[in-house]
């Protein structure tokens, strides 16, 4: 495997909240993943361990790769974390006076978000958590901006230098403003803003201040709030972290820009001005990187699956589009940032399972054992019986080698807590037992994958299922078992598939502004112009902002390439589409013509023909500006094919296997010895140090010159 | 199934659990020894010898009293409230908020409900002072009986302990 003939070209990290996973790949399209553990104190350190501990595979050094890197991406949930523990920065907030507890109060919504749907039900579970600002941190000046834009009572400045003041005394690290209907008129904030700062230069503070107008110009003042509160009281940390990783890499001798993963797809500069939508980017990879695979192999519509310790998460690329959540929540805040549409249940390897003991049935989750596996590893100190102590009992995963072997599992602990958690209690044998359990996350899983596709309308027949995760392949079988896929794809590299993914993504900004664009029916040429005029003036200051971020990397207007986009609506319905513009400016009745005759073609795809409504009259609800840079992508691998016979040192012997009812011996096989062209029929397991992929009777697997595998039925 | 240690009942009983943990014991069934060891809890904190059946609400209990094995109404001070099958609200100093002037006393001027149309009754206790319950009905309701819980079939039934004696 040690080629010095290839550079080493591409890096992706994945820092998670315990292990820290680097992906490397080569000119040639060869990887290596290294795993480290992670250190929240001091991240840099843990991202070089974990470099090392990858290119140790190929014999390299870290001072040898990292000059011959071309890009690097980041992703990781310290951010996340610092939301979610209230561990950020002292934010004073400066709001209409009167409105000074909106953020308090938040949204209804926000006390049961990443709740099961029966804690939902269950009203006292509901809560709210602390806000970002306290009351105390929190000033009201007088002024009003209404919905039309116009001022309606103006800025009573001295109230800003006193709310100003009283901030600063009271310590605040960072100031955020947020009016009502700033994102129509956004003059009052931004004087405000200029008061703020001549204050802070009297009195020799350097503290930032955020503007939610030229941050975040949406509607729905919760989610524009708490959007622009984020960037102050999260992200400006995570800078300064980002900044010790990039000089870190610099002094081992990196000569590319860290880039970071973000949540509408793309990557952006850690010197981005709007950091906060990096907030959250693990999962997202996994779908980037199955649109990446996607283009290059020629599938246009893909159902992404990722399961692993806590969570089964699923997305759909459809016409090689993902589609973006306009308004979703992260760290249970309603937020304006755009994200990868993703569907998440809370099911995983790590899934706790018990009796309930009024039904006398079995119950998944809602909770997991997370890093710590289950009964099976001691170490972890888990008593409670999960999804892999059934898997390990059941000879689907080897005791010997998970994590490479790392961890050293214990059958016999976890087939004890079978037995008297689950067996017992319910007057099974331990293999009925864990065997039951194994069928019912299967079937949940195919529930959700089924009415997630159906739910949009689409058919399985018309998808490739692509399915990876470190603990995904183990389920592949069981969850696409029937749905009738037209191709169930596992990438090799399924553990690390997300870090591959983010390397993979776009260097890109996304920036979005509402806009109100209101075109009935019987609307006269005027209106349409003048439509499209309002379109234009939106799109001009968002590319004035995408550019801007371009420049902060040394990067020149003209290498920029904006793709306008635009959020449709027929008139008086709830929902609206997000279309890429098919013109690059608009000025006339014609242009008008052809923007709408593309919202209807996008409408008919994603409803259907005979729901178009044009009588209705279409309204623009906002505008959407994405600028792309071209940077170095990783190669999708390319091996010739060997024949369907796997090589003989590819065989790991035999294992006893429980698969409906009856113990058979499956084969085993180590997947990094598999060639291309390879095909296995099952009973067979496919080993790997992070992920295994399990082959029951009645399926087959061949291995294409990509190192995909294929999965199927036979 | 999940349980629960005495100490970790006690510390839901005051309050001091982490969210998550609070959290996760409601979403899960109950444990079974739950009840028991609640009640053995709040055995614990009070003064006197009777034994709780239920509680009423954080200073008042239905107790089977040590010699007549009645069940009665008792504050955690020991003063008896009647009957376990009466209200004992009956029993309490009652102050009534009927009166704007009353009313602002809690509730900033225009904030508070109009006096003829809602008061407040405050439901203390004779001996220890003690606030038990406040209601808030149209002035000329009667006195509101709250709940007359069916102790037979919770311990027999739903937490599947014996019933202790009773006299009344």
């Amino acid at each position: 495997m040690n080629n010095l003939a290839h550079l080493v070209e591409v890096m992706g990290i994945d820092a998670g909240g315990t292990m820290t996973d680097t992906f490397f790949v080569r000119a040639d399209g060869e990887f290596v993943v290294g795993k480290a553990q992670s250190n929240p104190n001091d991240e840099a350190s843990a991202v070089m361990e974990s470099s090392g501990d990858a290119l140790h595979l190929w014999g390299r050094k870290l001072e040898e790769v990292y000059p011959e890197l071309v890009t690097a991406v980041y992703s990781g949930t310290a951010m996340l974390n610092r939301v979610v523990q209230r561990k950020g920065m002292k934010v004073g907030l400066i709001v209409n006076r009167g409105m000074e507890d909106f953020h308090r109060m938040g949204r209804g919504i926000q006390c049961y978000l990443g709740y099961s749907l029966e804690d939902r039900l269950h009203l006292n579970t509901h809560r709210y958590d602390e806000p970002l600002v306290p009351a105390e941190r929190t000033v009201g000046v007088t002024e009003r901006v209404d919905c039309h834009g116009d001022i309606v009572i103006p800025l009573r400045e001295k109230e800003a230098v006193e709310a100003t003041t009283r901030l600063l005394d009271q310590g605040a690290q960072a100031i955020a403003i947020v009016f009502l209907h700033a994102h129509k008129n956004g003059k009052h904030e931004r004087r405000v803003a200029e008061i703020a700062r001549e204050i802070l230069a009297r009195r020799g503070s350097n503290i930032p201040v955020f503007t939610s107008v030229d941050y975040y110009p949406t509607r729905k003042e919760s989610h524009r709030s708490n959007t622009t509160i984020l960037e102050a009281y999260a992200a400006e940390p995570s800078r300064k972290t980002l900044l010790g990783i990039s000089d870190r890499m610099r002094g081992v001798g990196a000569k590319y820009d860290l880039r970071v993963m973000a949540s509408h797809g793309g990557t952006i500069s850690w010197k981005a001005k709007e950091l906060a939508r990096t907030l959250v980017s693990g999962p997202i990879g996994g779908v980037i990187g199955s649109k990446f695979l996607g283009e290059a192999l020629g599938y246009d519509n893909i159902a992404c699956s990722d399961i692993g310790g806590t969570s089964f998460d699923m997305a759909l690329i459809t016409k090689g589009e993902f589609a973006i959540q306009k308004d979703p929540n992260m760290a249970r805040l309603l937020v304006s940032l755009p994200l990868v549409a993703m569907d998440s249940v809370g099911a995983g390897a790590g899934s706790f399972v018990r009796v309930d003991p009024y039904s006398q049935s079995i119950k998944l989750g809602p909770d997991s054992a997370g890093y710590r596996v289950g009964c099976c590893w001691e170490e972890g100190g888990i008593d409670t019986v999960t999804v892999s102590d059934c898997h390990v009992v059941l000879g689907y995963l080897n005791p010997d080698n998970f994590l490479g072997g790392a961890l050293k599992l214990n059958v016999e602990r976890a087939r004890q807590a079978i037995k008297t958690q689950v067996a017992d209690p319910l007057g099974l044998t331990v293999e009925k037992a864990a065997g039951g359990v194994i069928e019912i996350l299967d079937q949940s899983l195919r529930g959700h994958l089924r009415s997630m596709i159906n739910a949009k309308g689409y058919n399985p027949l018309d998808f490739v299922c692509f399915s990876y995760g470190g603990a995904g392949p183990v389920h592949t079988y069981g969850y696409t078992e029937g749905l009738g896929f037209k191709d169930v794809i596992i990438p090799a590299w399924a553990a690390g598939f997300s870090a591959f993914g983010c390397a993979t993504a776009e260097f890109e900004y996304r920036y979005d502004k509402s806009v109100d664009i209101a075109v009935p029916p019987s609307a006269s040429d005027g209106t349409k112009t003048a439509s499209c005029v309002t379109l234009q003036q939106a799109w001009d200051e968002l590319a004035e902002k995408v550019i801007e971020e371009f420049r902060i990397n040394g990067f020149k207007p003209e290498d920029v390439i904006l793709k306008p986009g635009f959020s449709m609506q027929y008139l008086g319905q709830l929902n609206d589409l997000e279309i890429d513009s098919p013109l690059g400016t608009v000025s006339s009745v014609e242009d008008w013509n052809r923007i709408v005759e593309a919202f209807d073609e996008t409408y008919a795809r994603v409803y259907a023909r005979a729901a178009r409504s044009p009588e209705l009259g279409f309204g623009i609800t906002g505008a959407i500006m994405r600028g792309i840079v071209a940077t170095k992508k990783p190669k999708v691998p390319m091996e010739p094919e060997e024949g369907p016979t796997p090589p003989r040192d590819s065989e790991l012997g035999s294992r006893p296997f429980y698969q409906r009812g009856v113990w058979k011996i499956a084969k085993l096989y180590s997947m990094e010895a598999l060639r291309a062209g390879n095909e296995i029929a099952g009973p067979a397991v496919i080993e790997s140090p992070a992920t295994t992929l399990v082959v029951p009777e009645g399926w087959s697997t061949r291995l294409d010159s990509h190192r995909l595998f294929h999965l199927r039925e036979v | 199934m999940s349980s629960y240690s005495k100490k970790e009942v006690g510390d839901l009983v005051d309050g001091r659990l982490p969210f998550e943990t609070v959290h996760r014991m409601l979403s899960m069934p109950k444990d079974q020894e739950r009840f028991s060891l609640y009640l053995e809890i709040l055995q614990e904190r009070v003064s006197w010898p009777d034994k709780i059946i239920l509680a009423r609400g954080p200073h008042l209990y239905i107790v089977q009293d040590k010699d007549s094995k009645k069940w009665v109404n008792k504050c955690s001070c020991g003063h008896v409230m009647g009957e376990y099958n009466e209200n004992w609200k009956l029993y309490a100093n009652i102050f009534v908020r009927n009166t704007e002037a009353l009313l602002n006393e809690l509730q900033p001027k225009l904030m508070a409900p109009h006096h003829e149309w809602q008061e407040l009754r405050e439901f203390i206790c004779p001996s220890c002072g003690i606030l038990h319950d406040v209601e808030a009905p149209v002035p000329w309701y009667p006195i509101i009986n709250e709940f007359e819980p069916d102790i037979d079939t919770f311990y027999k039934e739903w937490v599947k302990i014996p019933l202790p004696e009773r006299a009344n």
